[in-house]
């Protein structure tokens, strides 16, 4: 119980203190006030809290691959608002609003597996042991510190490299998470029988297995998979390509810009 | 405005944490393993301790706990067995230690050989049961490690507010300085690595200090070395007037450029005398649409001779500020119009309210100056038209280096843009601090 508690835990906190972590970093980078991290973690938590209530009737839904298939559209939700994010200006007002929007999307999609879980363990306190609750609790305490923790320090160790590094680096990043949502997408619709199943093109179980601590650790961070099938690996690079193309996209437009900028008309000199 | 103590508490807090955490989970992991070996090494003399028994074949209810099971087993018949495993042989007779599934429950199982009776033992533990013991005993060592992490939080936060503690009253000591104390910064038992920080600090203060006086002497002394011959030359001037005509054109360009001298040498003088916090010491409530009308009327002359037209627009507006500056700042504003302005154009001066400030506003329909220049209208002897043009109007391209001065010294904004005329340029002056007689 201790040790799946803490992988499923770290998994999710890790996957959305990534996200949150790059994002405030190209917040605090772009000189953008986070004011929506607040919102976002109220919506998240609520959002999740909503949909780990009603995950019954959820997984009724699309013929019982309700939450296969909800999963994945919030996953690719999140795909795309960090795609629209990247090919934005740093100074448009929707940056804020979409950080805001992709923060609460992986909120809801990571708390609620959280919710469900640990609901799951103390909703089933009187029936199981309670030797089990305290170990669930402990876990999740751990992998939940580990989650932050490793947030946290992305978050200064990004910051603290030269200022032309951070944006490269926290796009790449952020390409990271879009190619693994990507992923993630892909095998849900699979379960779900809305897509074909694809070859598996390589096991690298002996060599790192998925089921690992360090595994589980890649697996949050770059969407490691041991046995990954065909359309997962094809999702996972378009993942990674439509985040890096929008990024290529804003700087050629944000280039063009400063060359055919036209001088300011007023001076204002505040002394 | 990132902070060094969020940064320290966070990212040491985080650094602890993460290889605490680590650690643990490494720790459980030995720990579980030594654990099974403990168990293991039970059921090894648990087999043995019933090797020893004299059983019976018939024996049936040895064992009512759930969680052990064994069987003896001599040849193939089964001698004894605990009451949870009187079926089947739960697992094959093979000395040693396996796993085997009965009874709805995996089970860890050993196999006994007892070569003295010729018999076969198995002992068999539940395998959810050992983990669960084990855990339950690996999680208290655990356990205050994750309680522990709020108190180291709380510790470190502490301390690092503690060792911080004498940049923070360097901080609140450079604070709280008045603008015109020099004296040196004094923290007592100066830590080791503020103590060139400390040390720089007040040998800027001291050079300052020393700049602060020779400026004050130079002005003082400026202030007599200059005025005394500008005098002397305006008495001369005088004693000059009664020999020649006065329509000497020599003479009127002569006495034209010492009063532009004696004008600009004091206008230097006032300015420079007094640093921001001196010079607001003295300011007054000060109309600025009636000191426009002032300067205005001092000045139409200059525009009656280009034929130009000069409007004046707004209403009663108070400002505190210092009179003369404001009247040096109005007289160059408009000057600049005057002289960049074409023959029949129009200089429009305007004084209105917005919202707690006071805008005073200066456009006329001139050549206007080019957006890119706006920048560098302010640099002193700075000219910004081109040369042939320079050369007809006059001036030393210090009214404009003038009026900023003024309008720091008013903490006030300057912006120019373009005129609301075809051509032209717009000074737009706005005073924050604005005299509310009604709510006084």
């Amino acid at each position: 119980m201790f040790l799946n508690s803490v992988i499923l835990i770290l998994q999710e906190i890790l996957e959305a203190a990534l996200l949150v972590s790059v994002l405030l970093v190209l917040s605090k980078h772009h000189g953008i006030k986070p004011i929506w991290l607040l919102p976002a973690i109220i919506i998240g938590v609520t959002g999740a809290l909503i949909f780990a209530i009603n995950m019954a009737q959820i997984s009724e839904w699309f013929d019982y691959v309700g939450q296969e298939v909800m999963n994945a559209f919030m996953q690719l939700a999140i795909l795309f608002f960090l795609s629209f994010l990247t090919a934005l200006h740093p100074k448009n007002r929707w940056v804020s609003i979409f950080m805001l929007i992709t923060t609460s999307l992986a909120l809801t999609r990571e708390g609620s597996e959280i919710f469900i879980y640990i609901g799951g363990v103390i909703g089933q306190a009187p029936y199981i042991q309670s030797t089990h609750i305290q170990p669930t609790l402990t876990g999740a305490g751990i992998g939940a510190g580990i989650g932050v923790s490793v947030g946290v320090l992305i978050y200064y160790g990004l910051l603290g490299l030269s200022s032309r590094y951070i944006v490269a680096s926290s796009v790449l990043l952020l390409a990271l998470v879009g190619g693994n949502m990507a992923s993630q997408a892909t095998l849900l619709l699979t379960q779900a029988d809305w897509l074909p199943y694809s070859q598996i093109l390589w096991n690298s179980s002996a060599l790192l297995p998925e089921n690992s601590i360090f595994g589980h650790l890649l697996y949050a961070l770059v969407g490691y998979e041991a046995t990954p099938s065909l359309f997962q690996v094809i999702s996972y690079v378009c993942g990674i390509l439509l985040v890096y193309l929008c990024w290529c996209f804003n700087l050629s437009r944000i280039d063009h810009q400063a060359k055919y900028k036209s001088p300011d008309i007023n001076v204002h000199i505040n002394i | 405005m990132s902070s060094i103590r969020v940064f320290l508490i966070a990212s040491i807090l985080a650094t602890l944490t993460l290889f605490n955490f680590v650690a643990a989970l490494q720790g459980y992991n030995s720990s579980l393993q030594e654990a099974e070996k403990l168990f293991d090494s039970q059921l090894f003399d648990t087999a043995k301790l019933i090797s020893n028994l004299h059983v019976d074949k018939t024996t049936s209810s040895l064992n009512h706990l759930n969680d052990l099971a064994f069987q003896i087993w001599h040849e193939s018949q089964l001698l004894g067995a605990s009451t949870n495993a009187q079926g089947e042989i739960i697992t094959e007779l093979f000395p040693g230690y396996g796993y085997a599934n009965f009874n709805g429950y995996r089970w860890r199982t050993f196999v006994y050989f007892d070569p003295g009776r010729n018999n076969w033992i198995i002992a068999a533990e539940r395998t959810d049961i050992r983990f669960a013991l084990a855990e339950t005993v690996i999680i208290k060592a655990v356990l205050p490690i994750v309680l522990s992490i709020p108190l180291i939080g709380l510790l470190i936060w502490l301390i690092i507010s503690r060792g911080l503690k004498p940049l923070r009253d360097l901080s609140s000591q450079l604070k709280n300085k008045q603008i015109n104390d020099l004296s040196p910064i004094e923290i007592p038992a100066i830590k080791k690595e503020l103590e060139q920080v400390i040390h720089s600090i007040n040998t800027l203060i001291s050079r300052l200090g020393s700049a602060w006086d020779r400026e004050k002497r130079f002005t003082a002394d400026a202030a007599h070395e200059l005025r005394t011959p500008i005098s002397a030359l305006k008495i001369q001037l005088h004693n000059l007037k009664e020999d020649l005509t006065t329509d000497n054109e020599a003479f009127v360009q002569l006495q034209s450029g010492v009063d532009r001298m004696q004008h600009l040498v004091e206008q230097l003088l006032s300015l420079y005398r007094s640093t921001p916090s001196e010079f607001s010491s003295h300011f007054t409530p000060v109309d600025l649409y009636q000191l426009a009308q002032d300067v205005i009327a001092e000045q139409h002359q200059n525009f009656e001779k280009k034929g130009q037209t000069l409007e004046l627009e707004g209403s009663t507006n108070i400002v505190e500020g210092d009179l003369f500056s404001l009247q040096t700042l109005l007289q160059n504003l408009l000057s600049n119009a005057n002289k960049y302005t074409p023959n029949g154009g129009i200089i429009q001066v305007s004084v209105e309210r917005l919202d707690a400030q006071v805008c005073l506003k200066v456009e006329d329909s001139g050549i206007g100056i080019d957006p890119n220049d706006y920048s560098k209208v302010y640099d002193r002897f700075q000219r910004l038209h081109n040369k042939s043009m320079i050369t007809e109007i006059s001036g030393c391209g210090l009214g404009l280096t003038i009026v900023n001065h003024i309008v720091e010294l008013h903490h006030a904004t300057i912006s120019i843009s373009p005129s609301g005329f075809d051509s032209g340029t717009a000074f737009a002056i706005l005073f924050n601090n604005v005299d509310r007689p009604n709510e006084k």
